[in-house]
């Protein structure tokens, strides 16, 4: 069974997180010192979302279309997207799989990976949030 | 057991003088023009003669030589030698040479496959079908460039390395001759092969990524190279010595391809990229302090490739940790008798500033390789290894 029913679920939902990550001091100050703009594509069901740290002062997040060139794109399932939120995927495995795939500096992306760890503690309440009825352990 | 994937496309053919066999596999293989990639002196010294004359037999055609590649490649170079490529109609690529040669030939390759520029191309996975045939021939023993998914050029310009992953990007075949390294320097030898030893040894404990066979591959890999890489680096024309460390390089690049390297690289990586020191000779100064600091969560995997290396003895047989510290032991013992630089002081580098040493820390933390270490290294730890390093 699919995690999200559709592109909207699934907008909804990381649009939500990301809003949290937005809203967690820490998490964002390292995101936005990186002055990425990272996309987001997701496949199964399609959907796409950017976070633009640019500016280094606020976080941009934007759901679907972004007239935004970004830095960084990534490319997945957005069954692996919840998977990696839940802090279920090894990453370099995945990488390796080809089930990520990566646009652009990769490293420059993959230096944030420690930094959004803590928000693998906020994407259930987000899940529960949005009604999903789908496994967060 | 974990998941894993493994996966080697690359052909890879051993034998003395098999670099003249070239041109059999371009045949198979389908090319009818070739790109020659290669290093300048191999054409001075007349060593890509029998390799010439190998592909104008099987495609009727000399190859174009490309030789104007730099030790660290670049992307002036690749956007050069593409435009050679395509005003000549090259559908095949041969490179001869060590790992800068044959990363700036597969990245050519996607250039000259699919159009468009390098940037577009920079990154993991991206490319998703066959590239044109690609033949590697190394003349040197480490990098393991000839089987890997990855190539790295550098962007001069920016000052950056950019990065190319795909499984397509591996070449198709990998000739192993050893006449082809006989006349690499002692101290060129040492180093090539202790990166091959850092790709051993890092890949058998990467970060829930290896596998059954990446384990056989660098277990037998790092028993070759142990065994052998002193000879060869003693007595060039050893033609036994240069054939294991040729093979025993190949298969470390094997596995580290499948399963990544760890956090010696990345730190090799880092000062590499401010520095331009030798990659083998980094490597060599990092890799005791690397694997100390991985060595309490690594331990019985360390201990492992003692046993299998044969360092076990009456007293320690069965003490893991004894094993473990061993080992690392027995790879500064190495590395002194093959004379490398144990420090990077004496590879040349000057006396760290806390700008440099903070832009180092961040170049380290923000490697691909960091991610396959065992031990996650914060900020402060990498800083300290660099200042131990020194």
């Amino acid at each position: 069974m699919a995690v999200f029913t559709d592109t909207d679920e699934l907008h909804r939902v990381m649009n939500d997180l990301w809003t949290s990550i937005k809203n967690e001091k820490e998490m964002a100050a390292q995101l936005l010192s990186s002055r990425l703009i990272v996309t987001f594509h997701y496949r199964e069901p399609d959907g796409r979302l950017t976070v633009d740290c640019s500016d280094g002062q606020e976080m941009v997040i934007t759901v679907g279309d972004c007239n935004k060139k970004p830095v960084v794109e990534m490319f997945m399932k957005s069954s692996v997207a919840h998977e990696f939120w839940l802090g279920k995927v090894n990453v370099p495995l995945a990488l390796i799989q080809g089930k990520i795939v990566s646009k652009g500096p990769v490293n420059k992306a993959l230096a944030l990976l420690p930094a959004i760890k803590p928000a693998y503690g906020l994407y259930p309440s987000v899940i529960e949030k949005n009604g999903l009825k789908v496994s967060i352990t | 057991m974990n998941p894993f994937v493994f996966h080697t496309p690359t052909r890879v053919y051993f034998g003395e003088d098999s670099a003249s066999s070239c041109g059999d596999f371009l045949r198979e293989l389908g090319g009818k023009k070739v790109l020659m990639v290669a290093d300048a002196f191999l054409e001075k010294s007349g060593a890509l003669k029998p390799l010439i004359e190998s592909i104008r037999e099987s495609t009727g055609s000399a190859p174009i030589l490309f030789t104007d590649v730099p030790s660290d490649s670049d992307i002036d170079c690749v956007n050069n030698a593409t435009a050679i490529a395509r005003t000549n109609q090259c559908d095949a690529l041969v490179a001869v040479g060590g790992g800068s040669v044959i990363d700036t030939a597969k990245v050519i390759n996607i250039c000259l496959s699919f159009g468009g520029e390098v940037m577009d191309y920079q990154g993991l996975n991206i490319i998703e079908r066959k590239v044109y045939p690609l033949i590697a021939v190394p003349t040197t023993a480490g990098t393991g460039a000839e089987v890997s998914f990855v190539a790295m050029v550098k962007d001069h310009g920016e000052g950056k390395k950019l990065m190319f992953g795909s499984r397509f990007l591996a070449p198709d075949v990998a000739i192993l001759d050893p006449l082809m390294i006989v006349s690499l320097p002692a101290k060129l030898t040492a180093a090539t092969g202790i990166d091959a030893i850092t790709h051993g040894i890092e890949c058998y404990v990467a970060s829930g990524t290896y596998s059954v066979f990446t384990d056989a591959i660098c277990l037998e890999s790092l028993r070759l190279l142990f065994e052998f890489l002193p000879q060869a680096t003693v007595d060039g024309g050893n033609i036994e010595a240069r054939g294991a460390t040729l093979v025993a390089s190949c298969m470390a690049g094997v596995a580290f391809t499948n399963s990544g390297v760890g956090i010696t690289h990345a730190l090799a990586h880092a000062v590499g990229a401010k520095y331009a020191t030798h990659h083998g000779m980094t490597n060599a100064v990092f890799l005791p302090h690397g694997m100390r600091f991985n060595l309490d969560t690594v331990y019985p995997r360390y201990a492992r490739i003692a046993q299998f290396l044969g360092f076990a003895d009456e007293e320690n047989n069965g003490d893991e940790r004894a094993l473990a510290s061993l080992l690392v032991n027995k790879v500064e013992a190495l590395l002194g008798k093959l004379q490398l630089p144990l420090t990077l002081r004496e590879l040349g580098v000057p006396e760290f500033s806390d700008e440099n040493l903070a832009e180092l820390t961040d170049l380290a933390a923000a490697d691909p390789a960091i991610m396959f270490n065992p031990r996650e290294a914060s900020s402060d730890d990498l800083t300290q290894l660099l200042k131990r390093a020194y």
